[in-house]
């Protein structure tokens, strides 16, 4: 199978399984949680004072739950992936800390100290455990616990919020002055090859989602929910895929695009681009061409589209909207199916019938049993 | 390079980033074509891989060093293709006919 799949070789560890790690667990920490943020995102989208139903008492949950709720379950998450249910509690406390020394929602400094404290717990844990006596562990347990959870607090409150306030403040007027120069659309150079790669969860929770939601609970909306969550041009390259695609990879596009566009399944459409590498380039130019619609109509998402799904956009999109975050998607799918038809049309001489020898050979091969 | 026979196959995981998204949907696929021989398919983050019980473990080829390194000891079979893929087939016709499964 190797010399079937050009790229994305698994068998060894290297910079991208590491980044891969690392990003994963900035969406492993935000991902579980997507409900809450939905549940924000809908009450944001309907009772805020440009929402669908202005209501002034309803209004008053979208605060509190951007700026204590979703940091305290991402830090509540992330202390619980490191150290179980302990680190969670510890993570949630520190949480607080730097929720109250900022003023602004504390995604990043959520994932910094949640899983910091409770690594920190862990570490205590494994001191104290070994010599605490019989019948002691209840209490030192607890007030193990109890005592550095209020020194995490601290630290986050004098520390860490402040410091990512500071970072969060130079990411958002960077990301500003991309989006006041236009060249935002070029994000699309880095995020979309990123994506094939598997790094797409990394990229969307890990980076954009929290710059996405200080800018959210700001002015109501943000762009960034949309740089990579876009579902506009994977179903320009599933399309192409489907109608000037190797023969063995047409029969699966229409299923794949009905689970790309319509579930929000992406990771769907990237081992096709990963069995034609240079069909990225398609990518590129459909999410470049997305941003930017977006960008000139002034668009943006309440709160981060999870799946990428159309559904889950509309959802998502605040009153007004629709206009511009259509567009923005039928011009990505548009640009992106063209320039994927071409490249699949122009790289196509004889390759077809070379795939479809492999797979026939390694379908021979299953059935003889030598495979392995 | 670890191996398992097809027969003693009862518990299968299916790992992806999130373990929410598309290891559900390949794993709710390959539940339905191993129901009659009573396999349990389920899904997890790969990243927690280690604490999902499992006789047999399947990921995307892009995952798969992670995987390894997660589970070292445990058969990891890397597929390319969320839809159709031959590898997960050619996985479910030896479950089904009892014979060894080998991973890279």
């Amino acid at each position: 199978m190797a010399n079937f799949i050009p790229t994305g070789d698994g068998g060894h560890s290297g910079w991208r399984a590491s980044v891969q790690k690392v990003g994963g667990n900035l969406a492993g920490m935000v991902i579980p949680n997507i409900g809450a943020f939905i549940a924000w995102g809908l009450l944001t989208a309907l009772f805020i004072p440009t929402g669908w139903l202005p209501n002034e008492q309803l209004s008053e949950m979208v605060g509190p739950m951007i700026i204590n709720l979703l940091p305290i379950l991402i830090g509540y998450t992330g202390g619980r992936l490191v150290h179980g249910q302990r680190g969670a509690v510890i993570g949630s406390i520190a949480t607080v800390g730097v929720i109250v020394g900022t003023s602004i929602p504390m995604f990043l400094g959520a994932m910094l100290i949640g899983p910091l404290a409770a690594w920190i717990l862990k570490k205590i844990d494994a001191v104290l455990d070994p010599v605490t006596p019989t019948g002691f562990e209840m209490l030192i347990g607890n007030f193990s616990l109890g005592i550095s959870g209020m020194l995490m607090a601290i630290l986050g409150y004098l520390g860490i919020g402040p410091a990512v306030n500071a970072v969060s403040d130079v990411l958002g007027n960077g990301v500003k002055v991309l989006v006041d120069t236009g060249f935002l659309p070029l994000a699309s150079i880095l995020i979309e090859p990123a994506k094939i790669l598997f790094l797409n969860n990394a990229i969307n929770f890990g980076v954009l989602a929290p710059i996405g939601a200080v800018e959210a609970e700001e002015t109501g909306k943000s762009i960034m929910f949309m740089l990579e969550s876009n579902p506009g041009p994977g179903l320009g390259l599933l399309v192409a895929f489907w109608l000037a695609g190797p023969k063995i990879l047409r029969g699966s596009a229409p299923g794949a695009i009905v689970i790309h566009f319509l579930g929000g399944i992406h990771e769907i459409y990237f081992p096709y681009v990963l069995l034609k590498p240079i069909v990225v380039l398609a990518a590129i130019a459909g999410g470049a061409t997305g941003v930017a619609t977006f960008a000139a109509t002034g668009v943006g998402l309440v709160a981060t589209p999870s799946p990428g799904s159309i559904f889950a956009y509309m959802t998502m999109t605040p009153p007004g909207n629709h206009f511009g975050v259509l567009l923005g998607i039928a011009l990505s799918a548009a640009v992106s199916f063209v320039v994927a038809f071409f490249i699949l049309k122009a790289t196509r001489s004889g390759e077809d019938a070379a795939d479809l020898d492999a797979a026939k050979a390694k379908s021979a091969e299953m059935k003889s049993g030598t495979a392995n | 390079m670890a191996t398992v026979s097809g027969a003693s196959v009862k518990n299968i995981v299916v790992a992806c980033e999130a373990g929410m998204g598309s290891s559900v949907m390949v794993a709710k696929q390959l539940a339905k074509q191993l129901k009659a021989q009573g396999v349990a398919v389920t899904h997890s983050p790969v990243n927690q891989l280690a604490e999902t019980p499992h006789d047999l473990v399947l990921c995307h080829r892009g995952l798969g060093s992670r995987a390894k390194q997660a589970v070292p000891g445990s058969v990891v079979i890397m597929f390319d293709m969320f839809l159709g893929d031959l590898r997960i087939a050619e996985v479910v016709a030896r479950i089904q006919s009892g014979d060894d499964i080998s991973d890279d």
